[in-house]
């Protein structure tokens, strides 16, 4: 058994909280302690079962609808000017479910509408208040106020992204093709997207490949495709992108990992932890990697 | 164009934007928390209710961990409000008496999964306390890191790193126990 301090180490480690330099003290450590690699082995071990084994359910459409109607009450109880259909919800599961289907093409259709303000200035606001500094706040804020129609397209991108992913969450959006292996995934790409992305299953190491779905943003039609990871839904997209890269960012819970090969940018989302989703992303880079020098 | 949507229904709308895609998150959490489907049921709604009502409170911060907490929040005020003596304490952990926090057969449990329920990984973690199920839950299912863990737990990070070592080794004894079982059983 190793040594309290090198446990928590350990457990740490595998868990990924340890910084970068942190981590290599640790794998050196790694290298001359076989009784540590060996606890290691066994906390993989255990962590892949519970992944695999562990059963995992959705909420009920009617937990849902019953849930939206419950909201509208409180909502109109608020605002006692204003009535709201709320038995009409409550009494149709599924004119529920619609409201929510329609929930990230309301969000789009609202921002065209109002252009560069609305909800997604709102929420590129809020991160700048919990991630500057004053004076540097400040200066962006004043930069921001000046030209708005040059932060807005970032924004807009985060924003696509996240509701893509989550409009694919919702039954029966998830995937255009199903993958059976990637090669009924690969040709359906060619006539129904503008990119040809890699496409990989990483079942044996915990992702499944699901399936492709075309999604539109960035003027084109860019490609998704959807990994399964325990519970988690992970949506890999890819597009046809230039510009600086944005950088990883985490949006309303759900975490967004970018990176680029040759002319496509990608992206992976998920509310998966991070270094579960850094994973796949190191996994599918070294699968394009293999095959580019191969 | 309509007119300016009121505050509510912006507020609304932002609720269901950031905190309503969680919700099959909050579900899976709830299962093992609640007694049965019907208690998940009821203590998610409840939780979403709550959520709604302080989400001013949230600026910008983890929207899933922040509605996690929530979840948990509403199942213990539950668990004092069945027991009928209104506040109770959590109990320490080592304390003896933290058994009496555990239902007695929480967890998901489809008509699939009962046939090998005596053996199955989602048993012997409703064997664990209480708390060292959560933690496990939390970071091997819903793989939130120890920050997010500890926002949920309310508790300090040292404590949900402990937690998380002893939930690890207690489910590790009872696995290799259920190993060496199979293996016998080959025999």
């Amino acid at each position: 058994m190793p040594c309290a301090e090198t446990e928590s180490r350990l457990h740490a480690y595998f868990d990924g909280e340890l910084d970068a330099l942190a981590a290599a003290a640790f794998e050196g450590h790694l290298e001359s302690c076989a009784e540590c690699r060996a606890a290691l082995a066994g906390l993989e071990a255990m962590r892949s079962a519970l992944r695999a084994e562990l059963p995992y359910e959705r909420a009920p459409a009617a937990l849902a609808a019953r849930i939206t109607a419950a909201l509208d009450r409180e909502a109109s109880a608020s605002a006692p000017h204003k009535q709201e259909p709320a038995d009409e919800l409550a009494a149709d599961p599924l004119a529920a479910l619609a409201a929510l289907t329609t929930l990230a093409a309301r969000g789009r259709a609202a921002r065209r509408g109002r252009g560069a303000s609305g909800r997604s200035t709102a929420s590129f606001g809020r991160g700048l208040l919990t991630g500057a500094g004053g004076g540097l706040l400040a200066a962006t804020l004043a930069f921001f106020l000046i030209s708005p129609h040059l932060i807005s397209p970032r924004g807009a991108l985060l924003d696509d992204l996240v509701n893509a992913h989550v409009r694919s969450l919702l039954p029966a959006h998830l995937v255009d093709v199903e993958s059976t292996d990637r090669h009924t995934v690969k040709p359906w790409f060619a006539g129904h997207v503008d990119v040809s992305p890699a496409v990989y299953d990483f079942t044996a190491q915990g992702y499944r490949l699901l399936g492709g779905r075309a999604d539109y943003f960035e003027h084109q039609r860019a490609a998704a495709l959807a990994y399964q990871h325990g519970p988690h839904v992970i949506n890999v997209f890819s597009w046809a992108g230039e510009g600086a890269l944005p950088a990883d960012t985490t949006r309303n819970g759900y975490h967004l990992a970018f990176w680029e090969e040759g002319n496509l940018r990608y992206c992976a989302v998920s509310d998966t932890g991070w270094p579960e989703l850094l994973k796949l992303v190191s996994l599918i880079r070294a699968a394009e990697g293999q095959e580019s020098h191969g | 164009m309509t007119v300016e949507p009121s505050f509510t229904e912006a507020r609304r709308a932002r609720f269901d934007a950031e905190v309503l895609p969680h919700l099959d998150a909050a579900y899976r959490f709830a299962r093992w928390l609640a007694r049965s489907p019907a208690d998940a049921d009821d203590l998610v709604q409840e939780a979403m209710l709550r959520a709604f009502r302080g989400f001013d409170g949230l600026r910008g911060g983890d929207v899933k961990a922040w509605l996690f907490a929530i979840v948990r929040n509403c199942h213990l005020t539950g668990i004092a409000q069945r027991d009928r003596r209104g506040f109770v304490p959590l109990p320490e952990e080592g304390d003896p008496q933290h058994g009496a926090l555990v239902c007695p057969a929480p967890g998901p449990e489809s008509a699939s999964m009962r046939r090998d329920e005596e053996r199955s990984l989602a048993r012997l973690l409703e064997d664990l306390a209480p708390e060292h199920r959560e933690v496990l839950i939390l970071r091997e299912i819903e793989e939130l890191d120890y920050r997010e863990i500890a926002a949920v737990t309310q508790v300090p990070i040292g404590t949900v790193m402990s937690r998380l070592a002893r939930a690890r080794a207690a489910l590790k004894v009872r696995w290799s126990m259920r190993s060496e079982e199979e293996r016998d059983a080959m025999r």
